[in-house]
């Protein structure tokens, strides 16, 4: 898997006449493109005419699968289903309505909205709260068997095991079907190469890495990824319309599980997530599958099979990989990552002071079977208030926080945020009522750069543009605090896998604070922090609560650095709120003093 | 009376083809899609002892031992390198299944074969006739799983694999050689392909793309028994019953999909599928 989308964009900061050039560099091929294969029919002959228009058309739906399984993470056997029922849609149309300019019209909106309400279905079948990459590789896998069966059973009307033939189609010949699909294709991989390069093809990539993350982002990941899977399966849908028309055959293998995983084996070895890799690769291995397979049938799918073994082992990124490797050696092919202005935002006008909670847990309790972990947590926090939570290992501290992020884990007992319960809702929806999480382990996106993870995190307030890069990204004063403070700030074109275990820290912490939360959670974001990083975080947590109002919550060992920041200390011991009291009261306390020196193990 | 028996036989016939694949799944945590072709390597097996002569029955320890040991050799070179990848490995073991189809199709060429059958004949049973080789084979379903648990169960091995299961990196510092535990476990579950493909012989068609079909039922049942082959038993149950009913009184083409959307839905409803009960 590529490791770095950005290595793609050719965008370059101090260069504003590069950027340009850059900006236009995907219009420029695709209009070189469109020359030559405009041209091409005139040289070529029909045979290799007619392989190439076919050829084409599923290189459409390896830029698809591309997008899903390179991008997104989603390995998708499924494509093949869509590019199936566009198809029959077309030829059914076709067939039973007639071929007049206003039938096939129809046929042509059919072959778009049948895939894509079938690819709602799947997407909302596959996508939901907590499912995994691989239900969502098993969904992709039924749909085509799915399909298939349901046009084996369609009798004369879907035409069975033979297929439909001979219907009439779009009044072209040889050379309008090359050119048709080849305008296609190049416009579909236009679309999907400004897509990937523009900020909201980051979030593609952030879902790929790290879904959890962005959900405590406030970003839906399960609506990002139904809403691909939908998009897609129109774009295959409309690759079966050209099919359709440019052979006057289809054929229930069109939709077939096998022809899904044909596609992946393409795309595979073309290069996933490099978008021409798979194109090139598609063209080049049907192409040369017409003409080899007639000779030598079954050693070609023997030389293919081995190819793409060996490809998956040893080359993950398939011959684009080699091509980008060699390209890279070059002078010519290093370029600096793009990384847009920081801009400080306008503080927020204050809410008006009031003394409600902002954050109110009511008799939570949580077990797992016959083990409670949590019971009977009363706690309301207010704005402002900086309420450290400690304890000992196993004291429950992490179950609480994941219960007050997740509405959707099992608990018993009530937490509203500024008067709204949170029960059911999933971590997307508690962070837009307001509240930000910390994770213990630092959970950034490790395959994006710095700039582009904050980016993410402002997406829930100014949004992502499909079409471009951002040239600057407005943050609230106290994350940029906290990246200068770091010295991130001159660091945001780094990708973040290179960032030290500190820095994804105050990095991750910056992302949080990004969101303007109105309660923060932070599970130990001191852990494993050099003196000089705990004094500069405890600074930034002053400021949020003190003079922002945010309320904080804190789970922290370091008892020291509790009592200098703290507003309220709360002891959490065997799942039992025992203590809540002022920094004084509880660092004094008898009990506090038993358990840290542990004897408190009633 | 039939049905029931047609029920049972066929949750039999399923269970025996997706035991090695849920061995695989279970320990290894990958999904072995060259699960199909070695059925089919197992299926070869029977027509290579009927070539020589020897009895039908030899084929299924000849199966065992051939299937065992090119997983051997596939989990050495294909599968290792992939541990960290599952969704990858899925796609390379598809791959090594399309080029032990194709090797197939060079030595032995794309026709069906014919065996020697195992057991003909029927028996009467409740009043009616009914094939003798699904009941043989229902009794194989229960000799495979029994020997299965007691693998499990009583050898040092069998417990090696369910602290591999448990937890891996635990597994691995209490002294566990978990790569050896790795390429046991695929080399039984290989073997386990081979002589299900064996036994499918006098009930399916061979040819070099016949374990295909199967896979996708076996894929199924192992995700809704995710790793529990006691779960495995009760989803071939459920499912096969599923099956011989929709077949039966609906539509024998939705019967033929109606694990895979049944196991879909399952899993949608309950990730852990019937491993909790």
């Amino acid at each position: 898997m590529p490791d770095d989308v950005s290595a793609l964009g050719l965008a370059a900061r101090p260069a504003p006449a590069g950027a340009r050039l850059s900006r236009a560099a995907p219009f420029v091929v695709a209009g070189l493109a469109a020359v030559a294969l405009w041209i091409a029919p005139l040289v070529l002959d029909t045979f290799a005419v007619n392989v190439l228009t076919r050829s084409m058309i599923y290189a459409v739906l390896a830029v698809t699968v591309d997008l899903l399984w390179g991008f997104a993470g989603i390995l998708t056997f499924g494509q093949a289903a869509f590019f199936g029922v566009g198809a029959y849609a077309t030829a059914m149309a076709l067939t039973y309505l007639g071929a007049t300019p206003e039938w096939i019209a129809v046929a042509l909106a059919l072959a778009v909205v049948a895939p894509m309400a079938l690819g709602l279905a799947v997407g909302w079948l596959s996508f939901y709260h907590r499912s995994t990459a691989l239900y969502a590789s098993v969904i992709s896998l039924v749909t085509p068997i799915v399909v298939t069966q349901l046009i084996y059973s369609g009798g004369e009307w879907t035409g069975s095991s033979s297929g439909l033939v001979g219907f009439d189609v779009l009044p072209l010949e040889l050379e309008g079907f090359f050119r048709l699909a080849a305008l296609l294709l190049i416009a579909v991989t236009l679309a999907a190469w400004v897509f990937v390069r523009s900020d909201a093809g980051r979030a593609l990539v952030a879902v790929r890495d790290n879904d959890a993350r962005c959900a405590y982002l406030g970003l839906s990941p399960k609506r990002l990824q139904i809403a691909l899977t939908t998009v897609l399966a129109g774009v295959a849908g409309l690759a079966g319309f050209v099919f359709a028309n440019a052979s006057s055959v289809v054929a229930p293998e069109n939709a077939g599980f096998l022809f899904g995983t044909e596609l992946v084996i393409w795309v595979a070895l073309g290069g996933r997530g490099t978008l021409l890799g798979p194109v090139l690769g598609t063209i080049a291995i049907d192409y040369l599958a017409a003409n080899l397979s007639g000779d030598l049938p079954f050693l070609w799918q023997l030389l293919l099979g081995t190819a793409f073994v060996a490809v998956i082992i040893l080359l993950p990124g398939g011959l684009a990989e080699v091509a980008r490797r060699a390209w890279g050696a070059l002078p010519v092919g290093r370029r600096p990552g793009f990384a847009p202005r920081l801009v400080a935002s306008p503080p927020r006008a204050e809410a008006a002071p009031s003394d409600a909670p902002l954050l109110k847990i009511d008799g939570l309790a949580k077990s797992y079977g016959s083990l409670t972990v949590l019971e009977n947590i009363d706690l309301e926090i207010r704005a402002g208030e900086l309420v450290s939570l400690v304890g000992p290992n196993g004291a429950g501290k992490t179950t609480l926080m994941r219960c007050l992020s997740d509405g959707t884990e099992p608990f018993t007992g009530a937490v509203s945020i500024g008067g709204v319960s949170t029960a059911g809702l999933t971590p997307n929806r508690i962070v837009a009522l307001g509240v930000g999480r910390k994770f213990q382990v630092a959970s950034v996106f490790e395959s994006l750069t710095v700039a582009d993870c904050l980016l993410l995190a402002r997406a829930p307030h100014d949004g992502l543009s499909a079409f471009g890069r951002a040239e600057s990204l407005t943050l609230p004063q106290a994350a940029l605090d906290v990246l200068r403070m770091t010295g991130l700030d001159r660091m945001l074109a780094e990708p973040t896998r290179l960032l030290s275990h500190g820095q994804k820290q105050a990095l991750e912490l910056a992302m949080v604070v990004a969101l303007e939360p109105r309660v923060i959670l932070l599970d130990e974001p001191t852990a494993g922090l050099t003196k000089a990083e705990r004094t500069t975080i405890g600074a930034v947590l002053k400021t949020l609560t003190a003079d922002l109002g945010i309320a904080a919550v804190l789970v922290e060992h370091d008892l020291d650095f509790v009592r200098q920041i703290s507003s309220r200390i709360v002891v959490l011991h065997q799942g039992r709120l025992v203590l809540d009291g002022t920094v004084d009261e509880v660092v004094n306390s008898d009990l506090v003093r038993t358990i840290y020196s542990g004897g408190a193990h009633v | 009376m039939l049905l029931i028996l047609d029920v049972l036989t066929t949750a039999g016939i399923l269970f025996v083809v997706s035991i090695g694949l849920l061995a695989v799944f279970g320990v290894l945590k990958i999904i072995n899609f060259a699960h199909g072709a070695w059925l089919t390597i197992g299926a070869y097996c029977a027509v290579v002892a009927a070539q020589l002569g020897l009895n039908p029955w030899a084929a299924l320890p000849l199966a065992f031992v051939i299937g065992a040991a090119l997983g051997g050799l596939a989990e050495l070179f294909i599968i290792r390198p992939l541990y960290r990848r599952p969704l990858d490995a899925i796609l390379a073991t598809w791959g090594l299944g399309i080029v032990i189809g194709q090797l197939i199709t060079l030595g032995f060429g794309r026709d069906v074969q014919m065996t020697t059958n195992l057991f003909s004949g029927t028996v009467e049973i409740f009043g009616a006739d009914y094939s003798a080789y699904r009941l043989v084979a229902l009794g194989a379903a229960v000799v495979i799983g029994v020997a299965f648990a007691l693998t499990i169960e009583g050898t040092r091995l069998g417990l090696s694999a369910r602290a591999v299961i448990m937890n891996e990196t635990l597994a691995r510092g209490l002294g566990i050689d978990t790569a050896r535990v790795r390429l046991f476990t695929f080399m039984i579950g290989a073997g386990l392909a081979a002589l299900a493909g064996v036994l499918l012989t006098p009930l399916t068609s061979v040819d070099p793309n016949m374990g295909v079909s199967w896979l996708i039922g076996a894929f199924m049942l192992v995700m809704v028994a995710d790793a529990s082959f006691l779960a495995l038993g009760v989803a071939c149950l459920v499912f096969g019953a599923a099956q011989v009913l929709i077949s039966t009184f609906v539509s024998p083409i939705l019967g033929s999909i109606a694990i895979a959307v049944l196991a879909a839905l399952v899993l949608r409803i309950s990730p852990k599928g019937f491993s909790r009960a």
